[in-house]
């Protein structure tokens, strides 16, 4: 009998919207992220925090992202756009 | 505030520092490769005469690190002053509220009329031509690089309107902030008489005799000698330097710096005067026409050059 190798399946959505999740709560201290699948690979934001403040939207969305970049490199990556993205503080 | 290797940030800060505007796009200002590239092209051509555009496509390490550079993680993106504005749904949204012109730091479309001159010749022959446009609004029109336009068509929302010597026109909120001082006349030329609209302060095709082409070669200037006669004409007689245009060279000065002096030459001047308008409106700012052309090189600088 043939053995078979099957490679591991592609991780749930809701998987990786927690692990969004948690990127983006571990670095933007005392942040509140939602995070919402849509579809393959993309991904709907909200995020809470008081490291918004004072900071124009473009820079707070660039918090976000620089956070969450690792999950958005490369051409297999896990997140393929963020369709929406929601910020602001408590 | 990139983990991005030395070499690579370096890299990036010095193209963000290079121009005042500069654009990380897919493709290039001439021929975006992306939908989103487009648009910010699109838009930043209504509103800046110069702006440097540096294309992702050609380089796969600068791609990746400009996401990591600017924790953005699309492209098109924007640096104005060094510092990042946004990708295509940001600068669009400038656009649409008009912030858009304090981040260039250009000054707010204009609502008042500008003071605009029209001769009687133009105005009477533009009267000639209403009465053929079915009631459609004449449009003056000034881009960014202060190059005129004039057309009939449909009126549009927010237009600002002058109306001179009997004439109305429309012009959009920012090329009225560009037409105070302009003047529009008729004058002839070799294909018979056309519209001539001035705008002050446009960059203008500077007129160039044969012996100062001469001199500006045998100093080795550097220049762009281009001759738009047809091949034919070439095989005929040629000027030693010169580059005959056809489709490989206008798309290889379509594509390279602007900084370069063009000079462009035909048999007696008209020709080149129209190819060097068109290069002009193309954002090249040292733009010169042979005067008197080849006919005149032949006669003044150098006789062993056939005359036809």
């Amino acid at each position: 009998m043939a053995l078979r190798i099957l490679s591991s399946p592609p991780p749930e959505p809701e998987v990786i919207a927690e692990r969004l999740r948690e990127a983006i709560e571990a670095a933007l201290s005392g942040a509140r992220a939602s995070v919402t699948p849509r579809g393959a690979g993309h991904f709907e934001l909200e995020v809470v925090s008081e490291v918004f403040a004072g900071l124009s939207r473009v820079k707070q969305q660039q918090l976000v992202y620089g956070a969450i970049a690792p999950l958005l490199r490369g051409d297999d990556a896990p997140v393929h756009a963020i369709d929406r993205m929601v910020t602001r503080t408590p | 505030m990139s983990n991005l290797p030395a070499d690579l940030n370096e890299r990036i800060e010095g193209l963000i520092g290079s121009d005042r505007v500069v654009l990380f796009m897919k493709g290039h200002r001439q021929g975006p490769q992306c939908g989103f590239s487009a648009q910010v092209v699109q838009i930043l051509d209504r509103l800046v005469p110069d702006y440097t555009t540096v294309d992702v496509l050609s380089d796969a390490s600068l791609r990746d690190a400009i996401k990591v550079y600017s924790s953005w993680p699309t492209i098109p993106q924007l640096y104005v002053g060094g510092e990042f504005v946004g990708g295509c749904d940001i600068v669009k949204e400038l656009m649409a509220t008009g912030e858009i012109f304090e981040t260039l730091g250009l000054p707010a479309p204009s609502q008042n009329p500008p003071k605009i001159q029209v001769s009687d010749a133009a105005a009477a022959e533009l009267r000639r031509l209403a009465g053929n446009a079915a009631g459609r609004d004449l449009h003056l029109t000034i881009d960014a690089r202060l190059q005129p336009g004039l057309y009939f068509g449909p009126a549009e929302d927010g237009d600002v309107r002058a109306t001179v010597n009997g004439i109305t026109l429309s012009l959009d909120p920012l090329s009225a902030s560009r037409a105070d001082g302009a003047s529009i006349d008729v004058r002839s030329g070799s294909e018979g008489p056309a519209f001539h609209v001035e705008v002050p302060g446009a960059p203008q095709v500077r007129q160039l005799g044969v012996k100062e082409l001469k001199a500006m070669l045998d100093a080795g200037e550097p220049l762009v000698l281009v001759d738009v006669r047809t091949p034919e004409e070439w095989s005929r007689a040629r000027i030693p330097g010169a580059r005959l245009i056809d489709e490989a060279l206008r798309a290889e000065l379509e594509r390279m710096s602007r900084d370069p002096a063009l000079v462009f030459h035909c048999h007696h001047g008209g020709r080149s005067q129209r190819a060097a308008e068109h290069f002009l409106a193309l954002g090249f700012r040292n733009v010169a026409n042979l005067a008197g052309g080849i006919d005149a090189w032949s006669q003044e600088v150098d006789a062993s050059v056939p005359r036809y």
